[in-house]
């Protein structure tokens, strides 16, 4: 940091880079200065008139330039005439800010009884009741009184749906604009508008269909009133009854990191998800999340979760006791020798999926993901993924981004919002190659296009090409984020080592910013490839040579097998063929009505575990939940059938898991979940008790995670080009259509308020 | 055919913006041209470097019109020489209350702002300008239309003005009507199709104005000073008025006088009282109970100030602002309390709602009016006037909320006395003549089938 | 211990157990028999209404805040026009007080803001399970005026729109 700014505030001097305002200033003495419309992730606009300081600045003599000095010698300060806002002053060398004097406890005192002239008196009933800005900040500075007349206060609607998702209600709105300015400059959906003047003036929404965003139930966290409400939570809970746990988003690679609010419910006798909040992670997802993530959460306690081991006994399935169909699975599994598949999902936790590996090596049987199209280029976007400490933040002017074959917007919601900001607000340039229009098309400095299908080959053809259009060379950094839409495996994996190479050639392989960044399908896709992949090391020393890693390449779906395990696949249509099939699920899909033994899992709010998120960060989430049912961890499964085949591996949970994980998978030493667990003070800093500073996300305190190094950053040297070659497009590979955010799928299927919105599977691949 | 409707004063031997007043029909082009029409205009493009144009206006102490009094010149010099397009913005929006300067100069003498728009034009080198007007201004911009044309025409506007290479189109655009876009970043919102709300500033517009471009704006009255400066230079434009308000200024008079109007003045010769006369002295005789010197934004200045000069620093010194010098005559059948009711209800109508104290602040004060007129008043409430005022006093985003609360503040020190008459006199729900008014306006509800405006 | 002393003993025992036996029993046949209580005494909760038989309690769930004792359990749903529990959005969908839990301290009744929760001095909670004890909505819920139709109701648009009513001015005469 260059350029410090020196500055006394209420006489504490602090120093802060040039350009930082006031408010944030002073927050990083820990002087809260109230704010209501400024936010630290908007552009400030001081209209509230909360934050309002006495700002003083060194008298300068016009002759000699310098500051003009008293008798003692101390420099002249000349504070301005009338208080000025905090957030959007910026800070300038010898500038002194007074908060503590009786002219601003005075302003305060005013602004909060002008706010409080027309809010109505509905705490009670309001769901911000309780982490409330204005609540906290009128109990701090306002007036014990108010001494407008009750009878003259303003009414307006209280219950205005703008779209399905968000209500607004007028009364409570404070025109500070958070919600229109989140909208407009952060999710660049221009949904939300001032209408009318003065006291007349509310928010509408001009957008058909209304509210039409991803991004909107960020709105309602950084809403410094309960004026915006989401329909899920709507009346659901009120704030001091919730209890909270971090967790992580199981819906896309993004990981972003949420606090699950959970609260004893009459209905499902227990404890429930509340909502899903933001929580705080500058490395991830900032303070963001996306409307999936927020909504679907229902599905944790949905009534036709499963709850009990089912076995099939004279042609049906049945319900039957763990030690029943353990020892069912058990037997079957001794009796098949090694023609046994497992096929693990791509949403289970590490530990889980490290377990199911361990066990089906030890078995020599054969493993696979699913979906099987990313196993096909997992090692290819670890080998050149971004630096360990790469941080979309940090690119800006100067850098490339580019977009090949993948929409971010629907696959990685809240990339696309880091993405945009560094294109539209640090000046990164963006290049997209694409079949068909995307939402990031946008703000594409360039944009290239090819037949549906035909990506790897575009990329193989036109590298040379796109290297001296764009001048890649001359990039500080780039960055390529692709996805795997309309490609089948072999096609995919072309198209990412056709961009390893095209990292190769420019000169950008191995460096931090720098790197692969895929779209995966799931929020684990990295990690259970990590995990079942890495044991092909092992495999390959036990003398059964590649045949682990050689099966999540090879569809195992074309052989046959004595015992198929299926481990979180869903609806999974490269499911293997085999004469006894263990479906372990969340729900009776349709794979499990076909099962010969169904064994019910916990869902990831239940238990605790870690993702490997698309850039290889990985992270862990914490246990919100009780158990339903008989359910159990599908880490336990494993180890129980384990078990009955003889092998007592003891693990206690998945931290001693991990730490197995950790000692045996190359990528991960070094990981623990110490090293994970590790937070520190984020800035700005948020989810703390001033709520009206950064909205009512949660402070990370349990863990930023850690990313684990890409191969070309661990080895240089080691660095060589793959084979340029990409195949003709298949019939296969073009049914893979692309994929919406709200695809339908068993977990969205649960959140009634999204029904309208989930895109029916026939227009999904 | 539009014409403006007012009275056309001769207070100067020869007037220097009000032509219309000396040269019958000067809004067409060949009057105007045979008046030493577009000149200036030629001067500056043949002889003239765009600076000296900029160093004329400065030394010629020309203030801003439209109510800051800012030096015209020095406002040119801000705009950054290498940053490209830059823009002319004209602000006719013309909304305070009693101003009806610009309305007379664009529909009597159009040129002459047309060649004022080009020279600033040509000084700032903006190849573009924007002629911002009220909605209200249908018929004067039609007039104004069929001048800018008729500048097109003859060569004056358009691609390479008169073979200098300059290129120069002007663009008329109707406001939808707001008092706040006559603040400037208001107008350029506006402008913009955004809402019409001011902005933060810095960025100034002279660095970020329009779409983010350097722009000039200013009012029509003081482009329209231009040509006359740039043609016969500085020194002769300082023989009027004083050393630091130089020149003519048009003084808008209406309110309780005989002869409202415009009247163009030197700044600094006269005084409110002789203004007055001028106008023909007030309705029936009656004595002058207070005058606003600018429209409903200024604050009150009574009767015992009538001999205040008519320059910015004597009305400020006065305890006023001469501001667009909008002069609002009351006379003693004016009651005070009602004529402060109406200026609030204006504020609280046109605040845009964009900062706190201004939107809740006036929205409250006219409850609080609304109670004394309706007869509820208390001298609690007269108290409360005063400190919902003081209350949004300095703490407002743009000078609307700032101006608002003058008519309760100078109303409130000079006429307390009436205030509490008034309560007196319309204890119990007695409303003395203002049942109508208080109906109509939506404040008490009124008989079936009466529509009421709020 | 003399003889003396031990005599003595017997006597004032005795005298003891002759002075009580003619005095008349302090305790009563509960719940045959039962004692009169202070106006003023808090007994089981009641949850009141409007006159037009609209519920006052808005499911705000400051009972539950303020309860000491952790007795109070409520959700809330939301009112429409067409099924209307209460006025403004939220109305109490579950209420439940577990007697057992409760130490009839009151403060739900000081933290209500629409005075929906009173503890009225009649009626003791009794039971023989501590299922029974836990008194839910339907119980707690007094019965509307006569005449009134009790909740839901059909109530005009816009008629109901605030929660939390202005309360009426203090009849000073009283």
């Amino acid at each position: 940091m260059a350029d410090l700014v020196n500055l006394t505030i209420d006489g504490v001097p602090v120093s802060v880079p040039k350009g930082t305002l006031v408010v944030d200033a002073a927050k990083k003495i820990e002087n809260d200065i109230p704010v209501f419309c400024y936010h630290p992730k908007l552009k400030p606009v001081g209209m509230c008139r909360m934050c309002l300081v006495d700002i003083g600045m060194p008298k300068i003599d016009p002759a000699t330039k310098q500051p003009v000095r008293d008798e003692q010698g101390n420099v002249v300060i000349a504070f301005m005439p009338k208080l000025t806002t905090a957030c959007t002053t910026p800070v300038s060398e010898g500038m002194v800010v007074r908060t503590a004097t009786e002219q601003v406890r005075a302003a305060r005192e005013d602004i909060l009884e002008f706010l409080l002239t027309s809010h109505p008196l509905d705490c009670p009933i309001c769901d911000k009741g309780g982490e409330c800005p204005l609540q906290n900040l009128t109990l701090g500075f306002g007036p014990s009184v108010s001494r407008f007349d009750y009878d003259a206060k303003f009414h307006n609607e209280k219950h205005v749906p703008l779209g399905d998702l968000i209500y607004l209600d007028r009364e409570r709105c404070i025109q500070c604009s958070r919600c229109i300015r989140f909208q407009d400059e952060i999710a660049d959906d221009h949904v939300l508008q001032f209408h009318d003047r003065g006291r007349g003036m509310e928010i509408i929404t001009f957008s058909d269909p209304p509210f039409d965003s991803y991004f909107g139930g960020n709105t309602t966290d950084i809403c410094p009133v309960g004026a915006l409400t989401t329909a899920d939570f709507r009346f659901k809970a009120r704030p001091w009854e919730l209890a909270s746990t971090q967790s992580l988003c199981t819906h896309c690679p993004v990981g972003c990191n949420i606090t699950l609010n959970t609260r004893l419910e009459t209905k499902s006798g227990g404890y429930e998800i509340k909502r899903v909040m933001p929580r705080q992670n500058e490395q991830v997802n900032e303070i963001w999340i996306c409307d999936k993530g927020r909504y679907v959460h229902h599905f944790t306690r949905a009534e036709d979760r499963l709850r009990q081991p089912m076995v099939r006994r004279d042609g049906r399935l049945v319900e039957a006791t763990w030690e029943q169909a353990l020892q069912l699975v058990g037997e079957r599994l001794k009796a098949a020798g090694t023609s046994v598949a497992a096929v693990v999902g791509d949403r289970i936790a590490n530990e889980d999926a490290y377990l199911v590996a361990k066990l089906v090596r030890a078995l020599n049987g054969a493993i696979g993901m699913s979906p099987s199209v990313p196993a096909h280029y997992a090692d290819v976007a670890r080998a050149f993924g971004v630096g360990a400490h790469a941080n979309l933040a940090h690119l800006g002017k100067g850098d490339v981004i580019l977009v090949v074959n993948g929409d971010v917007e629907e696959q990685a919601p809240v990339w696309f919002l880091r993405l945009r900001q560094a294109v539209v607000d640090r000046g990164a340039a963006l290049v997209i190659a694409h079949s068909r229009s995307t939402k990031m098309h946008r703000y594409a400095r360039a944009i290239h296009r090819y037949e549906p299908g035909y990506a790897a080959r575009w990329v193989a053809d036109r590298s040379e090409e796109l290297i001296a259009k764009e001048s890649l060379k001359d990039a500080r950094n780039l960055l390529i984020v692709f996805g795997d839409e309309q490609l089948d495996g072999p096609s995919a994996r072309a198209l990412a080592q056709g961009l390893a190479n095209l990292l190769i050639a420019t000169g950008h392989a191995g460096k931090a910013d720098s790197g692969l960044l895929p779209l995966y399908p799931h929020a684990n896709t990295q990690g259970v490839f990590d995990v079942i992949a890495g044991a092909d090391r092992a495999a390959a020393s036990n003398g059964a040579n590649g045949k682990v890693g050689a099966d999540l390449r090879s569809p195992i779906c074309d052989s046959r097998f004595e015992v198929a395990w299926l481990i979180g696949v869903g609806d999974a249509s490269d499911a293997p063929s085999a004469g006894f099939t263990v479906v372990q699920e969340l729900f009776m899909t349709a794979l499990a009505k076909q099962a010969d033994v169904v064994l019910p899992a916990l869902s990831f709010a239940e238990r605790e575990g870690t993702f490997t998120s698309g850039d290889r960060r990985v992270q862990r989430f914490y246990r919100a939940l009780p158990p339903l049912g008989e359910a159990r961890p599908d880490w336990w499964i494993a180890q129980e059938i384990a078990k009955r085949l003889g092998h007592s591996w003891g693990f206690q949970g998945p931290a001693h898991i991990f730490a197995d994980l950790a000692h045996s998978i190359p990528h991960y030493s070094g990981l623990s979940y110490e090293v994970i667990s590790k937070s520190e003070p984020q800035w700005p800093p948020m989810g703390r008790g001033d709520l009206y500073y950064g909205g009512t996300v949660y402070d990370n305190t349990g863990g930023l995670g850690a990313r684990y190094a890409s191969d070309a950053e661990r080895d240089p040297a080691g660095v060589r080009p793959y084979d340029g070659a990409a195949p003709e497009p298949t019939i296969a590979g073009l049914e893979r259509r692309p994929r919406p955010l709200y695809r339908d799928g068993e977990l969205i299927r649960r959140s009634a308020v999204l029904a309208s919105h989930i895109v029916p599977a026939q227009e999904v691949a | 055919m539009s014409g403006f409707y007012g009275t056309k004063n001769k207070t100067m031997e020869r007037h220097v913006l009000l032509r219309d007043v000396d040269v019958p029909n000067i809004r067409e082009y060949d009057v105007y041209v045979a008046n030493d029409g577009y000149a200036a205009w030629k001067k500056a493009l043949t002889t003239m470097k765009p600076d000296e144009v900029i160093n004329v206006v400065k030394d010629s102490g020309l203030r801003g019109r439209g109510g800051a009094g800012f030096p015209a010149g020095v406002k040119w010099s801000f705009i950054p020489k290498d940053i490209f397009p830059k823009y002319v913005v004209v602000n006719g929006d013309e909304s305070e209350a009693g101003t009806f300067k610009d309305h007379q100069i664009i529909d009597g003498n159009p040129h002459q702002l047309i060649e004022g728009v080009a020279l600033c034009a040509y000084a700032v080198q903006a190849n573009t300008s924007y002629i911002y007007l009220r909605g209200e201004f249908y018929e004067p911009a039609k007039t104004l239309q069929r001048a800018i044309d008729e500048a097109y025409a003859h060569g004056m506007l358009g691609k390479n003005v008169l073979g200098s290479g300059f290129d120069l189109d002007i663009h008329i655009h109707l406001g939808a009507g707001a008092y706040i876009c006559g603040e400037e970043t208001a107008l350029l919102s506006s402008l913009e199709g955004q809402l019409g709300q001011p902005r933060l500033r810095p960025p100034f517009p002279a660095v970020q104005g329009l779409y983010a471009k350097p722009t000039v704006i200013n009012n029509v009255e003081t482009l329209a000073n231009v040509p006359p400066i740039v043609l016969h230079g500085a020194q002769w434009y300082r023989q009027y008025g004083t050393e630091k308000s130089p020149g003519t200024k048009i003084f808008c008079v209406s309110g309780r006088v005989n002869k409202p109007g415009n009247y163009e003045l030197p700044l600094g010769k006269y005084t409110i009282r002789e203004l007055i006369e001028m106008a023909g002295g007030t309705m029936d005789g009656r004595p002058v109970k207070g005058v606003l010197p600018a429209g409903s934004s200024a604050p009150i200045l009574p009767a015992n100030l009538l001999d205040t000069k008519l320059d910015y620093e004597s009305v400020q010194a006065a305890g006023s602002i001469l501001g667009s010098a909008s002069f609002v005559i009351l006379d003693d059948t004016v009651d005070i309390v009602w004529a402060a009711r109406k200026m609030v209800r204006f504020f609280k109508h046109e605040s845009c709602g964009k900062c706190t104290p201004c939107r809740e602040g006036t929205y409250w004060a006219l409850k609080l009016y609304d109670k004394i007129l309706s007869g509820h008043g208390t001298l609690a409430d007269v108290d409360m006037i005063g400190e919902v005022a003081g209350q949004m006093a300095g703490k407002c985003f743009c000078l609307l909320g700032e101006f608002a609360t003058s008519p309760m503040q100078s109303t409130l020190k000079h006429f307390r006395a009436e205030y509490e008459a008034f309560i007196a006199n319309h204890q119990g729900g007695k409303m003395n003549g203002y049942t109508d008014e208080l109906i109509r306006e939506g404040v008490l509800a009124g008989p079936e089938g009466v529509i009421t405006r709020h | 211990m003399g003889l003396k002393e031990v005599l003595t003993r017997i006597v004032v025992g005795f005298a003891t157990v002759l002075k009580t036996v003619t005095r008349r029993p302090v305790t009563i046949q509960y719940p045959e028999q039962q004692k009169p209580m202070s106006a003023r005494f808090r007994g089981r909760h009641h949850l009141k209404r409007y006159e037009d038989g609209l519920e006052r309690c808005i499911g705000c769930a400051l009972c539950a805040a303020a309860c000491p004792a952790d007795a109070i359990y409520v959700e809330a749903g939301e009112n429409t026009d067409e099924e209307r529990y209460s006025p403004g959005e939220r109305y109490a969908k579950t209420y439940e007080i577990n007697m057992l839990r409760c130490i009839f301290c009151g403060y739900c009744e000081d933290a209500c803001p629409t005075n929906a929760i009173v503890l009225e001095p009649i009626e003791f909670p009794t039971g023989y399970t501590r299922e029974s004890m836990i008194y839910t909505k339907e119980m707690l819920l007094e019965s509307p005026p006569i005449n009134v139709p009790a909740t839901p109701q059909r109530t005009p648009p816009g008629k109901y729109d605030r929660a939390i009513l202005p309360f009426p001015p203090i009849d000073e005469s009283q």
